[in-house]
């Protein structure tokens, strides 16, 4: 993933206090954190407000994944 | 800059070490020149172990992601001593195009080992999507060694980087530094052992605070050495790190400026004045203070006041709450009627605060602070925070987690594992719980500073810091370990865009929703069996000599520490209700807010740190914290009764 803000590349799955925070593990929580310069994002997959107001807004989703090409 | 012979080329026995910063597709390159694919993990530091290949017949080593040669953490030191021990190497470093300021810092400082050095700028595409254009011609004209484009991804530019190999030269543009450090670098070459070509580059990593190199090449002069790093370093106001790192700094923006190409060039010099400005240690200040009077309109005069007024005594006070004890008359039960509608009741007292009162405040502080988030001002608050903090005796990179806290505390207590030093980790950890409310806590602390005039609210927020800085000055006396330095990477200032904050403001307030009205619901429910019990007034009663006593507070706002035991935010809203109700004057808003400021965030925070450090230090920290509150809370309102200040 993309920090928007910094363009710092990070795997977001490995930073996100998802699978360790108590209330994240409850709750779920939408928010990603790039470890480069603390902007906060957010994961449009786990947020159903925020899907649906993108859509509403017809506005490309930001940021972008990339996937690995072997 | 002074431009050095030319050395020979590779041995024949030569290693190509693949060397570069986190996530500049160091791991897609090693795939694309070995063949072999390696799975990418592009988060900071991730390649912790080493990958090995060949290419073109040839040993590849893949280094760990690195900021610089100045070893603080196991990858530069893994990546540090690669590089010293073979000698004879070719060193393939690879530069991240859409950010080729903190590539170039790292060429500078291999430049010095003066080895034959290849620089791969990955990721042009990306550059390019951009609307960043790299010169590499030109950068490899200036730099005197061969530079080449690359997508490192799709397998472009990788024929002509494996072309270049043999060819390689080391780099001619070097950094020349001031006078003292060039001094004390000709002083110190002599006085290592057993090197041959790299002296300058270790004389340099020993000044920047390398004692390890000091040790392993200068052990026969060791206290010759020592004495020359601390005159060197006695001669500057800043760790010589940091001088040394602004000196290149300075070097390679010189290259930027001369091969980076940036369309939008009248708005980036508008960003980037606006940029200078807020990192600048005189108009940083103003810049400071302007922020944070926005914020402090926005959040607590209209959202605090005019937004929270129309929720509260409009549609809460004359729509929701009314229709919902008509309702709840229908209800043949008493209990569950108070249950739902009695004075702690989850409508008229967890709802009612959460969204009454609450939800108005956070809404308006989640938009102001997506606008600062996006525009790119909280990563130059962090660089103004760094001298403080390291007054303080805390690592410069602490900055970044107790940055984070004001979004999330559980989530900047974990990024505290980025912290070098147990020490560190636990100073973050301690000062986040204890004073950095996050994102919907500060929101409703903001939300209370409206009930107080500007000097009551430059006393809270000088109480508050005044006493992280002493609880940080404190702890990094008592807590031992060491400290490094901050490298953060600046994102420019930019407009930021309406959509963008439009969407997070939504998310978060569907986390507040989700996340933090059921804890105002738990914290209502505990109320009420409390008080059914009677257990509240025994509460009230044991707790007066404090409350009442001590800080001088209405024994009332006792449920309001109760329940801030759950979450901050929540015992703020109970002090905000019964300042909007007139039950607090401005000296004991004041107080109670110092109080409620200094809980620890909430119970999530707690269980987040018994998992990160340790049911013990949990326990410490819950154990200190708490006490601590009530102590300063104590203190501030005999203080005010001394002095006789009421506002």
């Amino acid at each position: 993933m993309h920090c928007p803000l910094c363009g710092c590349e990070f795997d977001e799955t490995d930073q996100s206090c998802a699978g360790r925070c108590p209330m994240a593990a409850i709750q779920g929580c939408s928010l990603i954190c790039c470890p480069n310069c603390a902007y906060q994002m957010v994961d449009e997959s786990k947020s159903a407000a925020a899907k649906l107001l993108r859509r509403l807004l017809h506005s490309p989703a930001e940021p972008e994944k990339k996937e690995p090409t072997p | 800059m002074t431009r050095f012979p030319i050395v020979p080329s590779l041995e024949d026995d030569a290693h190509v070490i693949l060397v570069g910063n986190p996530n500049v597709g160091k791991s897609a390159l090693f795939g694309a020149l070995t063949g072999h694919y390696v799975e990418i993990s592009n988060f900071p530091g991730t390649t912790v172990e080493l990958s090995t290949g060949h290419t073109d017949g040839m040993p590849l080593v893949d280094t760990p992601g690195i900021q610089s040669l100045h070893a603080r953490s196991d990858d530069e030191r893994v990546t540090r001593d690669i590089l010293l021990e073979r000698g004879g190497s070719l060193v393939l470093q690879v530069a991240d195009a859409r950010n080729l300021r903190r590539s170039l810092l790292l060429t500078m400082q291999l430049a010095e080992l003066d080895r034959p050095l290849l620089l791969d700028v990955n990721m042009v595409d990306e550059a390019r999507e951009r609307g960043i254009q790299v010169d590499t011609a030109r950068l490899e004209q200036l730099l005197g060694a061969q530079v080449v484009p690359t997508v490192a991804v799709t397998g472009e530019g990788i024929g002509t980087l494996r072309s270049r190999f043999q060819t390689a030269r080391p780099v001619r543009h070097r950094v020349r530094y001031d006078e003292a450090i060039e001094d004390a670098v000709k002083q110190l070459t002599p006085l290592l052992e057993g090197r041959d070509g790299d002296e300058r580059a270790i004389a340099l990593m020993i000044l920047a605070g390398d004692a390890e190199l000091a040790a392993r090449y200068g052990a026969a002069h060791r206290p010759e050495i020592d004495a020359l790093v601390a005159r060197t370093a006695g001669r500057y106001p800043r760790p010589l790190n940091f001088v040394l790192t602004q000196q290149r700094l300075h070097a390679v923006d010189e290259l930027v400026a001369a091969v980076v190409l940036h369309p939008e060039t009248r708005q980036a010099h508008a960003g980037e004045t606006l940029g200078r400005l807020a990192l600048h240690p005189v108009w940083g200040l103003p810049v400071l203070i302007a922020v944070l009077a926005l914020f402090y309109l926005f959040v607590g005069r209209l959202g605090a006041g005019v937004c929270v007024n129309w929720m509260e005594r409009v549609f809460f006070g004359h729509g929701v709450n009314p229709l919902a004890i008509w309702l709840a008359g229908f209800i043949p039960m008493p209990l569950v009627r108070d249950l739902l509608v009695g004075e702690y009741g989850l409508i008229t007292m967890a709802l009612t605060y959460g969204i009454a009162i609450v939800l108005p405040i956070v809404l308006t502080f989640f938009i102001a602070f997506g606008l600062l988030e996006d525009s790119g001002y909280l990563p130059r608050l962090a660089v103004m925070m760094d001298r403080p903090f390291k007054a303080l005796g805390l690592n410069g990179k602490a900055v970044l987690p107790m940055l984070l806290g004001l979004g999330c505390d559980t989530m900047a207590t974990m990024t505290t594992r980025i912290l070098e030093t147990r020490k560190d980790r636990l100073m973050v950890t301690l000062l986040l719980a204890l004073g950095v409310p996050c994102s919907a806590q500060l929101g409703v602390i903001m939300g209370m500073t409206a009930y107080l005039p500007p000097a009551a609210i430059v006393v809270w927020g000088a109480v508050v810091t005044g006493v992280m800085f002493a609880v940080g000055w404190a702890a990094s006396r008592v807590i031992p370990g060491e400290r490094s330095d901050f490298i953060l990477e600046l994102p420019p200032i930019r407009l930021p865009q309406l959509v963008n904050i439009v969407i997070k403001t939504v998310a978060r307030l569907e986390w507040y929703l989700k996340e933090v009205l059921p804890l105002f619901a738990l914290g209502t429910l505990l109320l009420f069996v409390l008080d059914r019990t009677g257990a509240l007034h025994l509460l009230e009663r044991w707790a007066a000599p404090l409350v009442e006593g001590g800080l001088g507070l209405p024994r009332a706002t006792t449920a309001s520490f109760i329940i801030g035991f759950l979450r901050r935010d929540y015992g703020a809203a109970g002090l905000f209700a019964l300042a909007r109700a007139g039950a607090l004057s401005v000296p004991q808003v004041l107080v109670s807010l110092v109080v409620i400021t200094l809980f620890v965030p909430c119970v999530a925070n707690v269980l987040i740190i018994a998992r990160e450090h340790g049911t013990k230090v949990a326990f410490w920290v819950v154990g200190f914290v708490f006490p601590f509150a009530f102590a300063v809370g104590v203190l501030l309102h005999f203080g005010l009764l001394v002095l006789g200040v009421h506002f």
